[in-house]
């Protein structure tokens, strides 16, 4: 725990719906870049349509748009993966290639401005250290400001303050100076509501997965009404992967 | 993807110079891969394979044959359905082992293409394209009958004449729907689906346990069979058109998960499913009514079995059930004409401009329109039930072809041949189920048989004209 290296480098999957235009802002590609990044290009389609009718036409387009974002990266320093995949099911996609990569956590594009500040919303159990490796890479040495909040709403059964006080631990021991980490604690019956109505003081929020698959997490009701209310960019850290997934 | 094209560009083309495209390269349990990486997600799983085959079948052995059957070989009808079970799964069991060794969009097209070469390949292409479009055609006219008879029941009054409005309507909406409908339009498969297995099984629980005497009033024993054996066979060439449907669910294999598994059990569970649901069928309407009268009510002799048991709530909800049924039978079938229409396109044995799509709604409108076009046109113009029989005629030859197929590739195996799944002793299920299949041709109306060969016929002299130097044979 008190090791001052970062255990294991996070990877990041970052889904794009590379047909719709969807960008990367610029800042977050620099901010992103410290980390292993994966690209992920997808483009759903409804279910009469064949995947493979589609790929036919629009292969290329796809593959040209996911190669812009990887040179986006190259320009930023960092080598990326990339992945295209046709799918009828979004959520299955980002969840079998996010195991299949063994992702740390999965990005959900916002459009952000320069990034500053940063909100580590702790709402239940979370792998600290998988979290800390993550912040430690992302903020480095740059001049980000990180706000852990831990969220309960019901004390008695999770501790926001003890949690907290891990994650504040095991981020100054990856070498976050202290007086760039500040923390809070709040007790709140809309957890999720809370996140969204304090997004637009932050400029990337990290949030832990919650109980059930990454699907639910990433696009089911709660996770998805900080998303879509954000302002900001979301980091979801995955649970670690277990044996059966991870191969 | 690259096209197969040789070197000097003149060879494997169709007439406008287009090549075969070959779009996947390898395939797991959970995507196809390109040639170039792509990814394709399969993402329909065993209940989706399951609506899809269930969905496209159910209707006919309930809505439409009953009266019919009973009133030719008594209650032994029932074994008439049995027995086109029996050859419907001779034609599933080889279906799903090609199916698993080539899990790619097509279906028996693609396996007659791949394993018999591209001129069987393009008569069944081709021909089951139009064979979809009267099929669908004729789905609609029953949506129709049972919509004017749902009106009927409801008191509103209307004469026979807006059968073919209403089919038209309903054909345009369940157009327009895959059309433009971004999410909905499988998801209503499943929803249509569950709610007329729902109302079947209640039904026939219902009238199973009163025909057993439960309520107290045992039905009087019929003879089995009234008129001897014979009929009972005779009856299921007759009913076999009830049990068309269950290859649809290899159209779709490039999207199913797990295919080496999820293509049998889907294939082998809706034909059981089915089988089992018109089996019991004819075992509780035969006994509400016995044969003679349950003949006397034609085509709707289900709805009397429905108001017997439950008065007009009973006929009200088997009447909505019959509407589901051509509701999943019509939109299916839309659908596997859209990919059957894609599959021949992308081999250029039609122009490849046919499987053009439009990136907004992200749908295959071209193979829509060209589903969803003849098919109106063929509703407004009446004569649908000689175009079902020749449907089933052309069905029937694209089922035998796949017994042929897989009798052809397992006599001289390629090196890519693979499958998951196997037929055990083939030669025992799959000589017979080209039997059966093309045997059942012969008890065609002489009508139909001649319009299907001439369409075959003129599928042929197509290829001959379009598509000469396109072969497909071993193409993966």
């Amino acid at each position: 725990m008190d090791d001052l290296a970062i255990r294991e480098p996070p990877r990041i999957l970052v889904p794009i719906k590379v047909l719709e235009g969807q960008a990367l802002p610029e800042t977050l590609v620099e901010f992103l870049a410290p980390a292993d990044v994966i690209v992920l290009g997808y483009h759903v389609l409804p279910e009469q349509t064949p995947t493979e009718q589609a790929s036919m036409q629009f292969e290329d387009r796809a593959r040209a748009a996911v190669d812009d974002i990887a040179h986006a990266f190259h320009e930023a320093g960092r080598e990326v993966e990339t992945r295209v995949v046709f799918t009828h099911d979004r959520d299955q996609t980002v969840e079998r290639v996010a195991a299949d990569v063994g992702a740390t956590a999965v990005l959900l594009p916002n459009p952000v401005g320069d990034i500053e500040e940063l909100l580590v919303a702790v709402r239940g159990a979370i792998d600290t250290d998988r979290l800390a490796d993550l912040v430690a890479t992302l903020v480095g040495a740059d001049t980000q400001r990180v706000t852990v909040v831990g969220i309960t709403t019901d004390p008695s059964e999770f501790d926001a303050t003890v949690a907290v006080g891990d994650a504040r631990e095991t981020l100054l021991a990856r070498g976050l100076a202290p007086e760039r980490l500040a923390t809070e604690t709040a007790t709140s019956e809309r957890p999720v509501a809370d996140i969204v109505d304090r997004s637009d003081e932050f400029d990337v929020i990290v949030m832990g997965q919650q109980e059930g698959t990454l699907w639910s997490a990433l696009f089911g009701d709660e996770t998805e009404r900080v998303a879509e209310g954000a302002v900001a960019p979301v980091l979801i850290v995955r649970g670690q992967p277990t044996e059966s997934t991870s191969g | 993807m690259g096209a197969t094209r040789d070197a000097d560009g003149g060879e494997n083309v169709n007439r406008e110079g287009e090549a075969p495209t070959v779009v996947v390269g390898a395939t797991t349990d959970e995507a196809s891969v390109t040639e170039e990486g792509t990814e394709l997600e399969r993402s329909i799983g065993l209940v989706g394979g399951l609506a899809i085959g269930v969905g496209t079948m159910i209707g006919a052995g309930i809505f439409v044959f009953p009266g019919l059957a009973a009133g030719r070989a008594g209650p032994a009808a029932a074994g008439s359905f049995a027995i086109g079970a029996v050859i419907a799964l001779l034609v599933a069991l080889p279906t799903s082992e090609l199916a698993t060794a080539m899990p790619k969009s097509g279906g028996g097209y693609y396996f007659i293409s791949r394993a018999l070469g591209a001129l069987p390949g393009a008569v069944v292409g081709i021909s089951i394209w139009l064979g979809l479009v009267f099929a669908t055609a004729f789905y609609l006219v029953g949506f129709g009958n049972y919509a004017a008879a749902v009106l009927a029941e409801a008191g509103v009054s209307v004469g026979g004449s807006v059968v073919v409005p209403l089919a038209l309507v309903f054909g345009v909406l369940l157009t327009g729907l895959n059309l433009f409908g971004t999410e909905n339009a499988a998801a209503l498969q499943n929803y249509v689906v569950g709610l007329l297995l729902a109302i079947l099984v209640l039904f026939l629980g219902y009238g199973g346990l009163d025909a057993l005497g439960v309520f107290g009033r045992p039905s009087a024993p019929e003879r089995f069979m009234p008129f001897g054996p014979l009929p009972m066979f005779t009856t299921a060439a007759l009913v076999f058109t009830s049990y068309l449907g269950f290859a649809q669910v290899a159209t779709v294999a490039g999207d199913i998960k797990r295919p080496g598994r999820n293509l049998p059990l889907a294939m082998v569970g809706s034909v059981l499913v089915v089988g089992a649901l018109y089996v019991a069928t004819i075992f509780v309407a035969t006994s509400a009514f016995g044969s003679a009268a349950l003949s006397s009510f034609g085509e709707t002799a289900i709805v009397e079995v429905a108001r017997a048991f439950a008065g007009r709530r009973g006929a009200v909800a088997i009447l909505l059930a019959g509407l589901l049924a051509t509701i999943s039978s019509a939109n299916a079938s839309i659908l596997s004409t859209s990919r059957a229409v894609f599959a021949v396109s992308k081999d250029a044995l039609i122009p490849t401009a046919a499987s053009r799509m439009n990136l907004r709604y992200g749908t295959p409108h071209v193979a829509l329109a060209m589903g969803g076009g003849p098919t109106l046109a063929l509703v407004a113009l009446g004569e649908v039930e000689v175009l079902a029989e020749v449907a089933s005629f052309l069905h029937l030859v694209m089922y035998g072809l796949i017994c042929v197929a897989l009798i052809a590739i397992r006599r001289d195996e390629p090196e890519w041949y693979d499958p998951d799944f196997r037929v055990p002793l083939y030669p025992l299920v799959a000589v017979p189920g080209a039997l059966a299949s093309f045997g059942l041709i012969a008890f065609m109306q002489p009508l139909s048989q001649l319009v299907g060969v001439a369409i075959m016929l003129a599928t042929a002299g197509w290829y001959k004209y379009y598509a000469n130097d396109v072969s497909l044979k071993g193409v993966l």
